[in-house]
């Protein structure tokens, strides 16, 4: 199973305050905290660390079909981080998820599998977000995140 | 405090974060945060915040986790203030 999120950063800068007091402790562990406290560009750490635990709570989900909502137990190990990319894996009740991610000015966007020979071979394309258009739906992605102008689509 | 006085303030709370006006319109203990009002799962963690603001009360991980729709957030309040003597 796969999952994918996209965060628009402006959309996230408008909506979401992550320097309130408490919203980091609810949503990432003391390493990730850690991770965000230290980056170079905290506010990018905080919208990758979390594009992580969605595209990874989605994969499992899928498969699942629980939902609930606890990001603390989602734990993002072994993150690395280049200039556009990053890699990354996610721990989540007995699983490991391994997550690609694409870092632009414009959005951040993670896809999460528990194969990486699924990540190698997929196909991802991010458009601009029209809420009135949905003829993406008849292109049976295999998954599918939208957030303020942007979608993310995944074809296997 | 009774529900229906809860479900007000609860109202208030998660109105600043739903993207479908409609649903909010309707609410009701089956309305979904995610779902039906739409609300972006970032924004789940504020109208938590928000809550442990409005009623003075701390909720923990296990309750978070639960907290998808509006009926078990009304429970989750009512359970605590029940606790703290403060219904």
């Amino acid at each position: 199973m796969i999952g994918n999120d996209i965060v628009d950063l402006s959309q996230a800068a408008k909506e979401s305050n992550w320097k309130r007091t408490g919203y980091l402790e609810k949503l990432f562990t003391m390493a990730e905290r850690f991770l965000i406290h230290v980056a170079k560009d905290p506010e990018v750490m905080v919208w990758l660390l979390w594009t992580m635990k969605e595209s990874a709570y989605k994969a499992h989900a899928k498969e699942t079909k629980i939902r609930t909502f606890a990001p603390t137990l989602l734990c993002c190990t072994n993150v690395v981080v280049h200039p556009t990319l990053a890699t990354g894996n996610v721990f989540y009740q007995g699983k490991m998820y391994y997550t690609q991610s694409t870092l632009s000015e414009a959005y951040i966007h993670t896809i999460a599998s528990e194969k990486t020979k699924v990540l190698s071979s997929l196909q991802l394309k991010i458009s601009d977000y029209d809420e009135s258009d949905s003829a993406y739906r008849s292109t049976n992605p295999a998954s599918v995140s939208h957030h303020g102008n942007y979608l993310a689509l995944i074809y296997l | 405090m009774d529900k229906e006085e809860l479900l007000t303030k609860l109202k208030e709370i998660v109105a600043p974060y739903t993207h479908d006006k409609d649903a909010l319109a309707t609410i009701s203990p089956s309305t979904d945060f995610i779902k039906d009002l739409k609300i972006n799962s970032a924004n789940l963690v504020d109208v938590i915040l928000d809550v442990e603001e409005e009623f003075d009360i701390e909720i923990d991980n296990l309750e978070m986790a639960r907290m998808l729709n509006v009926g078990e957030t009304v429970t989750i309040i009512e359970d605590k203030l029940k606790a703290l003597d403060r219904k």
